[in-house]
């Protein structure tokens, strides 16, 4: 009875219900967004790089190389000498390396130049490996491995032809014409930068940037090193494995480029990884930094935790605002109400019923715009899942809300009850002395 | 509660109780500075009487039912209703006794304006939670024949109380202070609002429908004193302050009201 008292209540003032709520809702919406990114920020950058332990380039700062390697963000620092990839490929300590060629685009999506090896040890998630939903890895030197997104939003299939531009703007004058490349495989979906990158050979880059064209030199070589399962023959591994191999007869680590931008390091142990660092960045022969991935996203972390903090408290000062508001609204309404009071105590009410009534109507007027702010947030989050990982590399997993979504929600809940109060305790003292004469 | 119990509650009481009010020394002021408004030595009135109680404005008669109610609680004395010390009952007590056992119905602004009128009735219903309804089923048939009774329509059920007529809302203010089928009923200027005809015909539903209960109604228009059979005005109660004026009013022959 009571939450009908409460819900009739509100419909009577529904202007300022309506308004209040709207209030509340921006101010939650504006918290959880706010949360929801800083959360999938993490989620995604966390995830998208795994099992990698050393990445390689040019010095700059470490952040400028692990952002412009593995998240396509930011330029690309200038390249390494590939005699210095060399020299890494024979050091003991390391297991297997990704050589990356970066700088160049097609219709606004990086492209990356790389080899095979990239497709057999890059993992993200939970040290997930790449597959391909359709077609295979590099099988001559002008092949193209393109990212699901690609795919489908270029409408893209395997044997399609496509020209990289030089560069990273959106729109290039500088097309590689002369050079076409020809998508060989499509990557299923990582939801990661991966998604939306082009992997050509370096061999194809180098061509396309000189313009000779050598490409159909192609180097072969026995295919069983550079395979790569499709999702299908992860599953019938064994059954399939006479099939595997049959559309990779292209050794593209065989090519020696003269320079590449970044290489990704996987070691034999990763004890090791510090003392490999420290002498990468000791090197005498080229000027080289190596960074930890995991630290350069601490690094990452500790910058962006401040700025986290920042706006999680402004959100959260809104959320106070819109819910004093709230209890502001509740507190102008006493004096009208007060012939409803004395006709609630007459008939019965308590005068703590009565501040029970208010606080219902408050929690209400929160709950709506509790679940008004998760649906909007979610239908805004769709909304801007291409912007978002087209823009800022920022790929949206599920579930949006979490545990801190949940939280916040309480607290906002916590917060809306303890306002509420000073209306609610209004209620009771008028209450107390509401009778026939004062109504 | 099944309902036999609560049958044998309802006899008990009506066994047991003969005097639906006791006042006795009974004062009462704002303030502690302030010179009590009411000084009332003793006042009583049995069970089932139809009282009518007048006196001008700002004689102190809202006051007196705001007491009666527990709206108020007396500076000193003691108020007895249906033979339970009303007065020294807790506040929650109060409140309870109140919703279960006393029907009030205002000059206007009876209802709340927001609900329906089953709302408006139910809300009596539940904060009485008195167990004489098992379900919503059995509040709505006893609604419906309250509002029959009160020669309303039941299409009015569910129509918000701001849209009805004042004469719509006095009935079904009735009918909310008669669904808890309370012993005592206080009625405070309820036909003000209403034309001669108006007032003629809310009357005598009121007597009929309020038939078993006490009744004190309320009004400073000394014209309702001839639906009444018993009167006294609060000049009269409140002999001790010195209001012998009203002391020539006809109430004076009816044996039950003693006045100190």
């Amino acid at each position: 009875m009571l939450s009908t008292i409460a819900i009739e209540s509100l419909k009577r003032r529904k202007a300022t219900a309506i308004l209040t709520i709207l209030s509340i809702t921006i101010s939650i919406s504006l918290l959880l967004c706010v949360d929801i990114v800083r959360n999938q920020v993490k989620t995604s950058f966390t995830r998208t790089v795994s099992g990698v332990d050393l990445i390689v380039g040019a010095p700059s700062g470490q952040l400028n190389l692990l952002l412009s390697s593995v998240f396509n963000i930011g330029t690309p620092t200038k390249g390494i000498d590939y005699k210095s990839v060399e020299s890494l490929k024979t050091n003991n300590q390391v297991s297997w390396l990704i050589p990356l060629s970066l700088g160049d685009t097609h219709r606004g999506f990086r492209v990356v130049g790389t080899t095979n090896s990239f497709f057999e040890h890059f993992k993200y998630g939970d040290m997930q490996h790449l597959a391909l939903s359709a077609g295979g890895v590099f099988n001559q030197p002008l092949s193209a491995v393109i990212g699901s997104d690609i795919a489908s939003k270029l409408g893209y299939g395997v044997g399609d032809e496509m020209v990289i531009s030089h560069g990273l703007g959106n729109v290039s004058f500088n097309n590689h014409d002369k050079h076409p490349f020809v998508v060989s495989g499509v990557l299923e979906k990582t939801g990661t930068p991966v998604d939306k990158a082009v992997y050509v050979t370096l061999q194809g880059l180098q061509e396309a940037h000189s313009g000779s064209q050598q490409a159909t030199a192609s180097i072969v070589r026995k295919p069983a090193d550079n395979h790569i399962k499709t999702s299908d023959e992860h599953e019938h591994e064994h059954e399939h494995e006479h099939d595997e191999l049959t559309q990779v007869n292209y050794d593209s680590d065989a090519f020696t480029p003269q320079s590449v931008s970044v290489v990704m390091l996987g070691l034999k142990s990763r004890i090791t990884a510090l003392q490999l660092q420290y002498q990468i960045n000791q090197s005498k022969k080229e000027p080289l930094m190596a960074i930890l991935p995991g630290m350069a996203l601490a690094e990452l972390w500790q910058i962006m935790g401040n700025i986290e903090a920042l706006l999680l408290g402004l959100s959260g000062l809104i959320v106070i605002c819109a819910l004093i508001g709230l209890a502001t609204m509740l507190l102008a309404t006493m004096r009208e109400r007060y012939q409803e009071i004395a006709i609630l105590r007459t008939i019965g009410a308590r005068p703590f019923t009565l501040l029970l009534l208010v606080q219902i109507e408050a929690m209400l007027l929160t709950i709506i715009s509790a679940v008004l702010s998760i649906g909007l947030v979610g239908a805004l989050m769709n909304a801007l899942k291409p912007w978002l990982s087209g823009t800022y590399g920022l790929f949206l997993s599920s579930p949006l809300f979490g545990k801190s979504s949940a939280i916040i929600i309480l607290l906002i809940l916590s917060c809306t009850y303890l306002v509420s109060l000073f209306p609610a305790i209004t209620a009771y003292k008028r209450g107390l002395h509401a009778g026939l004469s004062q109504h | 509660m099944d309902l036999s119990e609560k049958k044998q509650r309802v006899q008990h009481r009506e066994v047991e109780c003969t005097t639906a009010i006791e006042v006795t020394n009974l004062q009462f002021a704002y303030s502690k500075k302030s010179k009590p408004i009411l000084d009332i030595k003793k006042w009583q009135i049995p069970k089932g009487e139809h009282i009518f109680l007048s006196g001008p404005s700002g004689s102190g008669k809202s006051t007196l039912l705001n007491l009666l109610c527990g709206t108020l609680t007396p500076s000193k004395g003691k108020i007895s209703l249906l033979e339970q010390p009303f007065s020294s009952l807790s506040n929650r007590q109060r409140d309870t006794f109140r919703a279960r056992n006393i029907g009030v119905v205002f000059q206007q602004f009876n209802l709340i304006p927001y609900l329906s009128v089953a709302q408006n009735i139910n809300a009596a219903v539940y904060f009485a939670n008195n167990g004489n309804f098992k379900n919503t089923k059995e509040v709505t048939a006893a609604t419906y024949q309250l509002l029959n009774r009160l020669q309303l329509s039941d299409s009015l059920l569910h129509a918000k109380a701001d849209t009805l007529s004042i004469g719509q809302q006095q009935r079904v203010a009735i009918a909310r202070a008669l669904i808890n089928d309370p012993q005592l009923l206080i009625i405070d200027e309820p036909t003000s609002a209403l034309d001669t005809d108006a007032r003629d015909s809310f009357m005598s539903l009121l007597k009929d429908v309020a038939a078993d209960s006490t009744m004190i109604f309320v009004s400073h228009d000394e014209a309702m004193k001839s639906y009444f059979e018993h009167h006294c005005s609060i000049s009269q109660l409140n002999g001790s302050l010195g209001n012998s004026a009203s002391s020539s009013s006809k109430d004076t022959t009816n044996p039950m009201q003693e006045r100190a």
